[in-house]
């Protein structure tokens, strides 16, 4: 009984402390974040550039591009194939998540709380400008080395889920061709 | 002789996505929603429709929408949001009566007395004293009936909805307490109408340009905002990407 009193004991402080680093990692990113949305002063292409650096460094692109796609096409691709939708999806992330950021100034972004579900870290957030504010969830991995976003909800809609809605839709006019969904992609 | 209408027009409705269930290819969760295959048999013409309510905002909705935001200030924007959210508590009271939420029932009557009482419904001081808003209307109560969304369906000037949900909305139009006793209701459901386009004018203008096929984008985005009402652990039962190590 003592035993597993200590392996709880030992498993908690374990959760808190994880809980804890993420918080932290959230609380100094989701600041660089403002800092990029709210900066003014650079030209349109440095701006750009920030945002790129600040996705790559933050977001696990590899899993949401392939995730969207699905095991199905991933299998019957070649790596040539793959390796160019990951470069292209990735611009792709970077211009949609500016342009959605880009729109809006923001003043605050508040941690409300952290939960942890198959060992991915769901933070809720509420960003907030002089109007309105909005809530929002980010869909966090460890990957041992740091964190990695894989998902951003805004209020109720995920952007993963989304994004997989409109991609299945072109892979599947296409007939499964990874080729017509780059081209698609490649026109945003 | 109306309230027999009524009672069969909620039959026939009820019988028809009962049927229309055995039909669609959704999965079983309470909200019945699968997102990658959302039941949409009648796609172009959803398609078609939906072009046209955009062509019809863009010459006549939207300068109509930019123009009162751009003049309208803050709190009088505010105000009228709010003046139509109260006009809806009492259909929302009889949807929790339904849905068997007694609590949100009795909460939605005491937030309709409060604010009429002290604005007209223009300011929400029910929220500020504890009694917070609770959304519903008549397409969840079916749903968590156990009633499928049936297919996808897109309304003109409306917008997206499914089978389900639009029966909602035609029952609640006939057994709304407010609509049904005001006379001129149309005034009300247009002016209804433009105030839930005013708030999602944002939305709606970063859907134009952020998306290869803002029809399967809209579409996506409208479901998940109606399995958010509907599920409780709606944000951690989102589907996940496969983590793949980079």
């Amino acid at each position: 009984m003592r035993n597993l009193l200590i392996l709880f004991s030992i498993f908690f402080s374990f959760s808190t402390l994880q809980a804890s680093e993420v918080s932290e990692w959230f609380e100094k990113e989701s600041s660089q974040f403002l800092e990029i949305i709210n900066n003014n002063e650079g030209t349109e292409s440095e701006n750009y550039e920030k945002y790129k650096y600040f996705i790559n460094k933050n977001f696990a692109i590899k899993s949401i591009a392939y995730g969207l796609i699905g095991e199905n096409i991933i299998d019957s691709s070649s790596k040539g194939e793959l390796t160019l939708y990951l470069d292209v999806f990735s611009d792709y992330l970077i211009k949609t998540i500016y342009k959605l950021a880009n729109s809006n100034s923001s003043s605050s972004i508040i941690l409300k709380d952290v939960d942890i579900k198959d060992n991915i870290y769901i933070i809720r957030s509420k960003i907030s400008n002089k109007k309105s504010s909005v809530n929002l969830y980010w869909k966090v991995i460890d990957t041992g080395s740091s964190f990695k976003i894989i998902d951003v909800i805004v209020e109720n809609t995920s952007y993963f889920v989304t994004k997989k809605s409109e991609f299945n839709k072109i892979l599947r006019k296409n007939r499964g061709s990874l080729e017509a969904l780059i081209s698609e992609i490649k026109k945003i | 002789m109306k309230t027999y209408l009524k009672v069969i027009l909620f039959l026939i409705s009820v019988t028809y996505l009962q049927i229309s269930n055995s039909y669609s290819n959704e999965d079983t969760s309470i909200s019945g929603i699968s997102y990658d295959e959302i039941y949409d048999p009648i796609e172009p013409i959803n398609r078609a429709v939906l072009n046209f309510n955009f062509f019809i905002d863009d010459i006549a909705i939207r300068p109509i929408v930019k123009t009162y935001k751009f003049i309208a200030p803050e709190p009088v924007e505010k105000g009228v949001s709010n003046f139509f959210s109260n006009l809806k508590e009492p259909i929302r009271t009889v949807s929790f009566i339904f849905q068997g939420e007694f609590y949100k029932s009795f909460n939605s009557v005491g937030r309709f007395t409060i604010n009429t009482l002290t604005s007209l419904g223009t300011f929400d001081l029910a929220s500020r004293v504890g009694m917070e808003k609770n959304e519903t209307d008549f397409g969840i109560t079916l749903a968590k009936g156990g009633i499928s969304s049936g297919p996808y369906i897109v309304i003109p000037i409306i917008g997206p909805s499914n089978l389900r949900d639009f029966s909602g909305d035609v029952v609640e139009y006939f057994v709304d307490p407010i609509s049904n006793n005001v006379p001129n209701r149309e005034y009300i459901a247009i002016g209804n109408g433009l105030n839930e386009r005013i708030e999602l004018d944002e939305q709606l203008d970063k859907v134009r340009d952020a998306s290869s096929d803002r029809y399967e984008m809209i579409k996506s985005i409208y479901y998940q905002n109606r399995n958010a009402q509907l599920e409780e652990e709606y944000i951690q039962n989102l589907p996940v990407p496969k983590i793949y190590i980079e």
